[in-house]
Formats: C-alpha cells, sequence, structure tokens
C-alpha cells in the first residue's frame, strides 16, 4: 500500500529466452485473485541508450498482452545491445518499470543443428533442409560411405525446399550433415548428425 | 552471405534490405514534410566525387552525422510509432555499421581522407544553410539517396 493506495507490484524475474534467433522475453506474472493483469513491454536499442535515454519504444506485439512472455523478435532489428521494460496494468493502477538486469543482443542467441531430410529421386541425391527463415544459410557437406572418400560443401540459401546434390552411382551409400550460418550475427551452428542413403544397383 | 565494400572497409552483419525496408515504411509521411524540394543535401556531383578509395571515409562521417545531429533531433519532431520503430532499426545498424569501418590511417592515405571530408563538408554545408527544421526534414528524406548510394558497395 502507499497512502492507503492498493500498489500494482511489477512484474520479477525478467529474462530472454533466444534460439535461432527467435527471442521471447518471460517474466513472472503479477497474481491479483480474480484479475486480470495486462503487460506493456518497451524496448531501446543501443542508439536510444547512448543519444536518446529518455526514448523507449512500445513493443511491436506486446503494447498490451495478458500473457507473461512477450515474442520481442520484431523490435530487435540490428545486432546492437537492447534494453527491455515491463510493466502491469490492471484497470486504472499501473504498476512500476522492471527493467531486464543485463541488455540483450541478438549475438547471444542458441543455433540448434538444422533439421534434415535425405531422400532420393531415382538416381539423384536430394535433401531438405529445416525452414528458420530469411535470416538462415545452411552448409551441407555430403560424401560417398568409403574410405579416402573426399568431401563435398554446397552452400544453401533457405530451407524448407528440397535441394538436388548429386547424381549417385548404383549400389554406392552416401553421407550428408548440415550446419547453418546467420549472416547478422556471423555465427553457425554445430553440424547435425550426418544420415545416409544408399542406392540399389550393382556397383560399377 | 553479402557485405558491404567501402574501399578496404568490409562491413558484414547488416542486411541493407531491412535498412531499405524500414525507411521505406515511413518514407511517404518524412517526405510529405520536405517543402524545400527545389534543394538537395546529397547532391549527385558529391556522391559522385566520392572514389572507391574514399568512401570509408565519407559514409563513416555522414553516417555520424545522421546519428549524432540528423536523428537526434529529428527523434524529438516525432512521437509517431511507426516512425519511432524504423529509425530504432535505422540508427542501431547504422551504430553497427560505424563500429565496423576501421579505415587504416597510412599516411599516404592522407589525401583521400582529405578529399572525402571535403565531399563531407558540402553536404554539411549545404545542410547548415537551410533552417534547421527544414534541414532535419530534408536529411531524413534523402534517406533513400543515402540507402541508393550505399547499395553500390554492396556486394
Amino acid at each position: 500500500l502507499a497512502d492507503g493506495v492498493a500498489v500494482l507490484p511489477a512484474p520479477q524475474n525478467l529474462s530472454v529466452h533466444s534460439a535461432n534467433m527467435k527471442h521471447l522475453l518471460t517474466w513472472s506474472p503479477v497474481v491479483v485473485p480474480g484479475e486480470i493483469i495486462y503487460y506493456s513491454v518497451e524496448y531501446q536499442g543501443e542508439y536510444e541508450i547512448l543519444y536518446l535515454s529518455h526514448l523507449w519504444i512500445p513493443s511491436h506485439w506486446c503494447s498490451s498482452t495478458k500473457g507473461p512472455q512477450c515474442d520481442i523478435t520484431d523490435d530487435i532489428t540490428a545486432t546492437v545491445q537492447y534494453n527491455l521494460r515491463v510493466r502491469a496494468t490492471l484497470g486504472s493502477q499501473t504498476s512500476a518499470w522492471s527493467t531486464l538486469e543485463h541488455p540483450f543482443n541478438r549475438n547471444s542467441t542458441i543455433l540448434t543443428p538444422p533439421k534434415i531430410k535425405v531422400t532420393k529421386d531415382g538416381f539423384h541425391l536430394v535433401i531438405e533442409l529445416e525452414d528458420l527463415g530469411p535470416q538462415f544459410e545452411f552448409y551441407v557437406v555430403y560424401w560417398r560411405n568409403e574410405p579416402g572418400a573426399k568431401e563435398h560443401v554446397q552452400v544453401v540459401k533457405s530451407g524448407g525446399i528440397p535441394v538436388h546434390l548429386e547424381t549417385m552411382e548404383p549400389g554406392a551409400r552416401y553421407c550428408m550433415k548440415a550446419q547453418t550460418f546467420v549472416k547478422a550475427i556471423e555465427r553457425h551452428s554445430a553440424f547435425s548428425q550426418a544420415e545416409c542413403i544408399e542406392v540399389q544397383g550393382d556397383a560399377l | 552471405g553479402q557485405e558491404f565494400r567501402f574501399g578496404h572497409c568490409r562491413v558484414q552483419g547488416v542486411e541493407l534490405q531491412k535498412l531499405r525496408k524500414a525507411f521505406w515504411t515511413v518514407k511517404d509521411t518524412v517526405q510529405a514534410q520536405d517543402h524545400n524540394t527545389s534543394v538537395r543535401l546529397l547532391r549527385k556531383e558529391i556522391l559522385q566525387n566520392v572514389s572507391d578509395a574514399e568512401s570509408c571515409y565519407f559514409i563513416r562521417s555522414l553516417l555520424k552525422f545522421y546519428l549524432k545531429t540528423v536523428f537526434k533531433n529529428y527523434y524529438n519532431k516525432t512521437t509517431e510509432l511507426q516512425i519511432l520503430r524504423s529509425f530504432s532499426t535505422l540508427t542501431n545498424n547504422f551504430i553497427v555499421i560505424i563500429s565496423k569501418l576501421q579505415p587504416s590511417e597510412e599516411n599516404e592515405m592522407f589525401s583521400i581522407i582529405e578529399s572525402a571530408h571535403r565531399q563531407f563538408l558540402h553536404f554539411q554545408g549545404a545542410f547548415k544553410q537551410l533552417d534547421t527544421d527544414a534541414a532535419l526534414t530534408k536529411a531524413i528524406g534523402e534517406m533513400d539517396i543515402l540507402l541508393t548510394w550505399m547499395e553500390k558497395y554492396y556486394q
């Protein structure tokens, strides 16, 4: 209470979970039995922090949201530090702002190895990579599964589309693995597990 | 992936299409406020006179001016949300670009640095000849000229 007036507590435990360039801000919900609490999220990029520290910009998707989380991916549009803050609202009552303890930079996002699907179309070796969005490129490494075989590398510009890698020889076994590369943060993921496929018929 | 190559300066991690898209969403609003249509700050001859070797020095001076003077003062003129968000994208990516522009400062570069600075001073001079608000509005409105010029160096 402040001067006998109920004060809405500020949200606590702010944190950002970021994976594959999708950034989710979460916090502990403010609970008032029987009431629905709304939250507002705002952000500052490094420019605003340096030159316009008074300026906070309302989040694209969460200027008034119910859930204790907010997808801030569309707010984080540069690879710089971002401050983030949240406050709660109940009717005419508004809490104080809670600010993320440490600024968030998208270059800290977790990059997971991409899911790959290996198929053959006749003698054609085909790979389809997980569609992770326009910021992702893929490095695909493939080889013929035999001693001394040479590794081939191919850059695939986007996921979700079958890509022809090579024309296979009958009776041969081919393997491949892939990693993602994100231009905006100049980082790549670990490689996926290798997957192999075999072509029927007598080896030449 | 693509990168900026201003002379021997390399800038990765900034996608020009995102900058264009950010400006495109506010272009009409911003340019409608510019009533000095006969005046141009980023004149063709200024941009044409910047050689490849000078481009790193020129863009660094220009972006610093845009961040420290143009955007900083123009922000106070607007509370429109879409403009704030678009400018946030532009300014924060300009900060990334400037942080990666590390031109070498060897002696024989002096004439190149001086020439690039002269072209920047032409721009700044034209800016100062206008009333402040008019100059801010025009400089912001000319972002598409700047982005088009930067595209030449995006490979």
